[in-house]
């Protein structure tokens, strides 16, 4: 079929099959890989041919149960709702067609009303403006001589256009090793690491991972002697192909069929003689995904995606068969290898196409069928606006303002690391003033304890720990340079500057430790970007990121900024002095080429006669770095929510986006104006409602956990929860190098922990991976509690309730201060009641009232933040 | 002498260092050990008294202080770990670190430090560690005081507006542990005026001085660098206004010289100063002085009598390169940070200089110097450095032609201040010389406890730089009643021993010995003197951190040992691949008994000695196994063995005289062949002998390593034989394979002693012998038949006759 389909074109164009000549230009592919049966809009478009949308309602109606029908349904759906079409849309806008082989698909989208958007595709009425310059068919443009012409879509009376460009129809270009096979393994699977692009390959067949070293990938093929990969005489024969098609047995099975395009693209090449590219061929510069967002609406709606990339020299190409296809949630938009997504649950989702190295995605949206929604007042400040609008296109409603007492507690671990005393209890709940939460924001952010937390908090992403090359002193020395600049709010951009630019000793300069605890020129690299913008390039080092943009070019490109990083000893031999050499250069490993400094998804870097790291850590702190400000500001976020807006929060990448993309953007914008200081930024986190809101959750939000319309429950970190216990049983710890008394968030080396520490998951800092602090409850953690020594030893020494029976205070009194001591708020009649029957029935009131306070330090409430 | 060990009365860190020294060396009783002198430094101008806490300390006879200025007034031992002494030190002694030991009448104790300060004393008294009560001092003071762990200690000071304040702490100087402080100024609100971690002009130590922006009350804090601390962590924190500059500049001149200087660095600002260079011992150190005080420690300058040339700024550039003659000093200052600066001399073509930048080593300058040197003309690189001395730079310069050359200075990290002194040394080569002594003990700097009518070697050390030959040693200076055996040292040696005799009627004494080294020839001007390093501080993998260096030996007479060794002399040479037994034989004291360990002093090159013989109780003789290989050295030597043992429950110590020992050649050469047999049987194995030297008589030969089972009968051969014939017999036990472990022994003998020589080499290959020719298979048998008579065991043939057998049977 795909033969005959070639043909025809052919014919049609009236061109014949020649190369380009020398003039290298990129080859259009034929015709669609797509089965026509296999795809849902061509069904429907074939069957609405016949039938006016009345005629077919009628019918339908009548065959419901008719599974052969049963997709139709959504799409009557989609049609006869009652909302109305406000406008459409196709895409791409700016078709250019070159080459006889060359087509484009489109897709056609209108939107209703109420925001829904719907595929059109099918019904709109669509034809060229001037048929002799180009024809439509199959939802695809094909040229048919050159010239431009327009395409004219109308549905419903809503009209709109897109641009044809035609030219170069004589030409018919060559097959491209790299350009048309190359992407065929992509798309099909043979290079991913579990197939032939494992490292030693597989079954004798290797390719380069995900096609990052295709030159090499050419040799195995057309070189190496083994088997017969390839057989010019036969092309057909040459178990490439043979081995694709399941001709012969094949490990991986079949990929595609015989005739197929994609076989047809391998067939053609070797028919050709599988000639190398001659030259540098054209490199993608980007790609485009089609369309942009979707709403839909109901579940078995449908949204065809179209996949379209650019290439140096301005040349497009519709890649959609040539992309992979790839959704963040399968629950709710599943995505197919043809780019239709098909709604299922209530949901969102990010549907992504990757086509060389590059990964574009969209924002889908799937709303249940007549959701009745009334869109709340949108208040608070922007961050409130910006979550409300994303909570509105969800249909979702926000819970409530969390009360006082629930805020008081939240706010005060989150921002001070501690429990709320009673003092401070009665005199919140007493203060009438309505900026009261505002205010408590504002005293606890002038607290010391909040540059502690965040000074533990970056000690922990750098590592600060004591080891056979770092020394305790060293390690100290970091941690408190660190503690230094956040007490005296140094704009982190300048905190950052100075520490990825630090030279001399690592006494002198602690900042220099951040190269001596990570020695590895190439790990460096990674723990750079992936500390300070979010970014996991761990995967480029050996093979272009599977799910990201960053090839191998990337990755030593911006390892060479650390590649001149001198070490010598101090006259401390506990001192290591880090300097600039000067020299030295970081090799690409598959062709030893030198890597020039290149900024991570930047510019080449004009480093010249300056220390590589300085231009560095310049470009990362600049105001218009599109990393640094969202990537910091997402890691506040997340502190104070228990989930990043992009989460992982150091995993930030195409295929993981943010729930909320505009309050992502703005919240690094945000931190921008702030000139760094993120205390304000907190400060705007902590007063915006979505920070206030209850944790009981609404009808409306209770699976959603990710648009923050209510509050979540989180575990209080391994160092605060210690301090809070300490506080509340009113005793004292002692960690190495700090004086007794002092908190655990204090803890300079990341080598001094306790038990406790470790197993309610202190970060080990072993990685720079926000992931190291673990705040995930085990059974180890509630044993340690129960049985363990901590809250009975703690009880014991602190003597609280021995001291206030002493001080003349009633079992009911005691029972209320405990309460509120470690839950902030005062027990209800019903808990007081059987807890004053637990303390009667007991041998003596201490006793009883120790099991109380023991009950209340186990209890889920006051282990959480809520 | 001390019997009774102590230790469980003092302090735990004592307790380590007896079991430390007892694993070392098997606890020597009579060696006196001081592990801290309380006080740890004293007011000069004082009497005071003195507690020097140790063990074994009960005969304690003197102090041996290595500097004058200090007399020791009374010394009287209170217990066996407990010496009081009562010193009294002289308005002029030296501020500073001082080093002692202490003399007991059977040993030398450690080297222990000690400070001597300008101001007065101030113990640190407890509880002073919160920052609202500290202990109040009078300024102008030092106080002793000791920061526990996690400690951290505060005192008071009232000052006036404009007043300087100056904070120094001598803490991981003083030498007890390594202990990092930090001191800082602090006002009365809890800011930081100043502070110090490590100063690089007083190492680990800090240093930081304020001017009193107005009348109050400042606090200075010290504690350690990263919260640590311990018992041993003791400090002496001089507080006051005395001047304490960072720096000087010129950092030096010739001795006795007279110089304008600028002292650099202090909160007052530079002052100038017209001072005449120091020529007394230790050299180059200079000491601020005002009208306010005396710097409690010393700026180190650099004493050469070349001309001084001082950087005139701008020297940015090669073209303002400030020009000198050559040999010369350069004196710098990398005023900025990115400052350069550049010098310029002239050299004739092929004329030799040391370029030396002397910064952090002797002057304490914070300045890494990174040294680069250029020819004028064409400016191309000759050549540079960074750290080949320390932190400090040193180029051998060789002029490639006549021309003025440029030496550039920078700042490794390309920072810069007013205290980034240096100078930069042209200098001929010259021949220097340097001599050391090895440790007998790791990390104990070697002492000589002679005992009186007994004698005592060690071995001396000489490093040679920039000239070769023989050297002479001498010992000068040594206590009465003693004299020094020094062979000369070889022109390819750098070790001599040093043999120390006292008479037996010396009487107990002890002296700092300036050991002198000079070449044989005269043509070389070079004297060497002792610089012996004693290690104080050992950081990780015990690296030196911190130390002692003292210029002369310890030696000191001690009363009798109970036994003396000596060396029976062999009479006939060691051999190249020989071997012997070295003949040591003690002369005890009426009822001594105990057995005396007796080893080597060193091993020539070649030589091979154990070190695990003993004299046996009540023995008065052994033997000691010499081996020599190949390649060892042949000439004579002077060696000589030391013998230790256990006596009144620790341990003495006594050498044998300085005995020759000839490495000769061997006589035989001997070439063992490769030979097979079979089991059973025997053979003969013929060994080549190639006669090297004469000799008389018969040469007795053995072969050795053979299996058992193999035996062979020793040979005689005279000088004229050419072979030596071995009949090997070779049991049927014998286990088959092939034996290359065999050794050829020779015993020549002359004058009536052995000379071994081992030949190695050959094989002797045990073969089973060949199974019989198989013949007809046997029918099988039947159950019932009664078994046939057995035909008749073939006779084993041997392998050519199985060949003939099967070629007469195919025919």
């Amino acid at each position: 079929m795909r033969v005959s389909i070639v043909r025809e074109i052919g014919e049609r164009n009236g061109a014949s099959h020649r190369s380009s000549g020398s003039t290298f230009s990129l080859r259009r592919p034929a015709a669609s890989a797509v089965p026509l049966t296999q795809h849902p809009t061509l069904i429907s478009r074939t069957m609405l041919s016949m039938l006016t949308t009345k005629e077919m309602t009628v019918r339908i109606a009548s065959r419901i149960a008719l599974p052969s029908l049963m997709l139709l349904v959504a799409m009557v759906g989609q049609v006869a709702a009652d909302a109305k079409v406000t406008s459409i849309a196709v895409y791409p806008t700016d078709i250019a067609l070159s080459t006889a082989v060359d087509r484009q698909r489109y897709t056609v989208q209108a939107t209703r009303d109420d925001g829904v958007t719907l595929d059109v595709t099918t019904q709109a009425t669509i034809r060229a403006a001037d048929p002799k310059i180009a024809t439509v068919e199959s939802h695809t443009v094909y040229p048919a001589a050159d010239g431009k012409t327009e395409l004219l879509i109308d549905f419903q009376g809503h009209t709109t256009r897109a641009s044809i460009e035609v030219a170069e129809v004589s030409i018919t270009p060559a097959v491209s090793f790299k350009l048309d096979v190359m992407p065929v393994f992509m798309r099909v699977g043979c290079n991913t690491g579990s197939c032939h692009g494992a490292a030693r390959g597989k079954d004798g067949f290797r390719l380069s991972l995900f096609g990052y070293d295709p030159d090499g990938d050419y040799h195995r093929l057309t070189r190496e002697i083994g088997p017969r990969r390839i057989n010019l005489a036969f092309p057909h024969e040459s178990q490439l192909l043979e081995k694709a098609v399941a001709a012969v047995p094949h490990t991986g099975g079949k990929l595609f069929e015989p005739n197929s395009e994609y076989y047809n693209t391998i067939y053609q090449w070797l028919e050709a003689g599988a000639p190398q590219d001659e030259g540098e061929v054209p490199a993608v510069t980007h790609v485009d995904i089609y369309p942009p967002a979707a709403v839909i609406e109901g579940a078995g709606s449908k949204q065809a995606f179209v996949v379209r990339a650019h290439y140096e020299g301005g040349v497009t190409r519709d890649v959609t068969h040539l992309a992979a296809f790839s959704t963040t949630n399968d629950a709710s938009a599943a995505i197919d290898e043809h780019g239709v997504v098909t709604a299922a649950s209530r949901g969102e989702a990010f549907v992504m196409a990757r086509f060389d190295t590059h990964t574009v995605g969209s924002q889908v949206l799937v709303l249940p069928k007549d959701l009745q929604y009334t869109p709340p007042k949108i208040e608070g400040n922007y961050i409130d606006q910006l979550v409300g609008a994303k909570l509105q296109k969800l249909r979702i409603v926000p819970s409530e303002l969390c009360t006082d007492e629930e805020f008081l507690r939240r706010a005060t671990i989150d921002i001070a690391g501690s429990l709320p005393t009673a003092d401070e209890y009665h005199a919140f709940l007493a203060e009438t003033s309505s900026d009261k939460r505002e205010k408590l924001v504002d005293r606890l952010l002038a607290r010391k304890e909040f540059s502690e937390i965040w000074a533990m908090k970056w000690s922990e992403l750098l590592m600060v720990k004591s080891n056979n090359q770092v020394s305790y002193k060293a390690a100290f020395l970091y941690s408190s340079w660190l503690t230094d600049k956040i007490a005296n709010n140094v704009p982190l951009d300048q905190m950052i500057r100075d520490l990825l630019a630090a030279s001399g000793g690592t006494f002198n300069s602690p900042a220099t430790n951040y190269y001596q605890i990570e020695r590895d020129t190439l790990k460096t690299a990674e723990n750079t970007a992936q500390v300070f913008m979010g970014i996991r390039t761990q995967c480029a080092q050996c093979h272009n990121h599977p799910f990201d943009r960053w090839t191998m070019d990337d990755y030593y490109g911006f390892a060479a900024f650390f590649s001149q990083i001198g070490r010598k000893q101090g006259e401390d031999y506990r001192e290591q002095i880090i300097y600039n050499r000067g020299g030295g250069e970081m090799q690409h490993p598959v062709d030893k080429r030198t890597m020039a400094p290149k900024y991570l998804g930047g510019d080449m870097a004009d480093t010249k006669g300056r220390d590589r790291r300085a231009a560095l850590a310049e470009w990362l702190t600049a105001s218009d770095n599109p990393y640094f400000a969202p990537s910091v500001a997402n890691r506040v976020w997340a502190h104070f929510f228990g989930l990043g807006i992009v989460d992982p929060v150091d995993d930030i990448r195409v295929s993981n986006p943010a729930s909320n993309p505009e309050l992502f953007a703005t919240l690094g914008k945000k931190l921008v104006e702030y000139n760094y200081d993120f205390k304000r930024l907190v400060r705007d986190i902590c007063t915006s409602q979505a920070y206030q809101r209850s944790c009981v959750s609404n009808e409306s939000n209770k699976h959603d956990n990710r648009n923050f319309a209510r509050a979540s429950v989180r575990r209080i970190p391994a160092e605060m929860l210690l301090d809070c216990v300490s506080q509340a049983t009113e005793t004292k710890d002692k960690f190495r190098g700090l004086p007794l008394g002092a908190r655990a968030v204090q803890i300079a080396d990341g080598q001094t922990s306790n038990y406790f520490l470790t197993t309610f998951g202190r970060s080990p800092r072993e990685t720079v991976c926000a992931c190291e602090a673990k705040t995930d409850p085990t059974l180890s953690q509630a044993l340690n509690l129960i049985n363990g020594n901590t809250v009975q030893n703690k009880m014991r020494q602190g003597g609280v309730i021995g001291q206030t029976l002493a001080a003349g205070k009633t079992p009911q009194q005691i029972i209320e201060t405990l309460y509120v001591r470690c839950l902030t708020r005062k027990p209800s009649e019903e808990e007081t009641k059987r807890l004053m029957q637990i303390v009667a029935s007991a041998p003596t009131a201490q006793e009883g009232l120790d099991d109380v306070f023991w009950a209340v330090l186990n209890s889920r409430e006051f282990l959480f933040n809520h | 002498m001390p019997s009774v060990r102590h230790a469980e009365q003092t302090l735990p860190f004592f307790l380590c260092l007896v079991v430390a020294v007892s694993l070392l060396e098997s606890a020597s009783a009579v060696e006196p050990q001081i592990s801290a002198i309380a006080p740890s430094g004293f007011q000069r101008g004082t009497e005071v008294d003195v507690q020097f806490r140790g063990a074994r300390l009960d005969d304690a006879a003197e102090l041996m202080l290595y500097e004058p200025g200090i007399t020791v007034k009374e010394l009287k031992a209170e217990a066996p770990n407990l010496v009081k002494a009562k010193l009294a030190i002289a308005d002029d002694c030296r501020l500073g670190l001082h080093a002692v030991r202490l003399r007991s009448q059977s040993g030398v104790s450690n080297l222990r430090l000690f400070a001597v300060g300008a101001l007065q004393e101030v113990e640190e008294v407890e509880p002073n560690s919160d920052f609202a009560s500290p202990q109040p001092i009078e300024l102008d003071s030092t106080i002793n005081g000791v920061v526990k762990t996690e400690d951290v200690d505060y005192f008071v000071v009232e000052a006036k507006k404009g007043e300087p304040i100056t904070a120094e702490v001598e803490g991981l100087r003083l030498g007890y542990t390594f202990f990092d402080p930090y001191v800082a100024i602090l006002n009365e609100s809890r800011f930081e005026l100043a502070r110090s971690d490590d100063a690089p002009l007083l190492r680990q130590d800090g240093l930081c001085s304020i001017v009193a922006p107005e009348d109050g009350k400042y606090i200075i804090q010290i504690r350690e660098s990263a919260y640590g601390g311990n018992e041993q962590s003791r400090y002496r924190l001089h507080v006051g206004r005395f001047p304490r500059p960072r720096a000087v500049f010129p950092a030096g001149g010739a001795s006795g010289q007279s110089l304008d200087v600028t002292w650099i660095g202090e909160a007052t600002g530079p002052r100038t100063e017209t001072i005449v260079l120091p020529t007394t011992t230790p050299k180059g150190l200079l000491y601020a002085k005002t009208d306010r005080g005396i710097s409690p420690s010393a700026n180190v300058v650099r004493l050469i009598d070349i001309p001084n040339v001082v950087e005139a700024e701008p020297n940015n550039s090669r073209n303002e390169a400030t020009a000198g003659p050559a040999p010369v000093a350069f004196n710098g200052v990398i005023s900025v940070g990115g400052d350069i600066d550049h010098f310029r001399f002239p050299a004739k073509k092929n004329q030799r200089f040391e370029i030396h930048v002397y910064a952090r080593s002797p002057l304490r300058s914070p300045l890494d110097p990174v040294l680069n040197v250029y020819r004028v003309t064409g400016g191309a690189r000759i050549g540079g450095n960074d750290d080949t001395v320390g932190p400090d730079s040193y180029f051998r310069f060789t002029a490639p032609e006549a021309d003025d050359y440029v030496i550039q200075v920078r700042d490794h990290l390309r920072a810069g201040g007013p205290e980034y002194t240096y100078r930069v040394e042209v200098t001929p080569i010259k021949p220097k010389l340097t001599l050391t002594l090895p440790e007998r003990v790791r990390y104990i700097s070697t002492t000589a406890v002679v005992p009186r009518g007994n004698r005592i070697a060690i071995l001396a050390n000489a490093r040679r730089a920039n000239f070769g030959g023989e050297l002479t040693l001498t010992a000068n200076g040594m206590p009465t009643g003693v004299t020094a055996e020094i062979p000369t040292m070889a022109a390819n040696r750098s070790d001599v021993p040093m043999l120390f005799t006292a008479t037996a009627d010396a009487t107990p004494a002890g002296a700092l010995v300036d050991l002198v080294g000079k070449p044989v020839e005269d043509k070389v001007q070079v004297e060497g003197h002792l610089k012996q390093r004693t290690m104080l501080i050992r950081g990780q993998n015990n690296r030196d951190v911190w130390g002692h260096e003292a210029d002369r030996m310890a030696m000191v007479v001690t009363n009798e040992v109970p036994f003396h060794v000596d060396l029976v002399e062999p009479k006939v040479p060691i051999v190249r691949d020989g071997s012997m037994q070295l003949k040591v034989v003690a002369r005890r004291q009426e009822g001594f008994a105990a057995p005396i360990s007796v080893r080597m002093l060193y091993n020539p090159p070649g030589i091979g000695s154990s070190a695990a013989i003993r004299i046996q109780a009540n023995q008065n003789e052994a033997l000691i196994p010499l081996t020599a290989n190949g390649s060892a050295e042949i000439r004579d030597w002077k060696v000589c063995v030391t013998g230790r043992a256990s006596h009144a429950g620790g341990a003495v110590e006594s050498s044998t005289q300085l005995a020759t020992l000839r490495v000769a050649d061997a006589y035989l050469g001997l070439t063992i062949p490769k030979v097979a047999v079979e089991l059973g049987k025997s053979t003969q194995m013929v060994v080549a002998v190639e006669k090297k030297q004469d000799f008389a008589g018969k040469a007795k030969l053995q072969l050795l390593g053979l299996p058992s089972g193999a035996t062979s009968e020793p040979i005689e051969i005279d000088a004229a034989a050419t072979q030596a014939t071995f009949e090997i017999k070779v049991e049927d036990k014998t286990r088959p394979g092939r034996y290359t472990n065999l050794v050829c022994r020779s015993v020549i003998t002359e004058n009536g002693e052995p000379i071994t020589e081992n030949t190695r080499g050959g094989e002797l290959r045990v073969d089973k012998p060949l199974p019989p020719k198989p013949t007809a298979p046997a029918a099988p048998k039947p159950v019932a038949k009664p078994v046939p008579p057995k035909p008749p065991a073939e006779k084993p043939l041997s392998r050519l006759e199985q060949l003939r057998q099967q070629k007469k049977e195919s025919e």
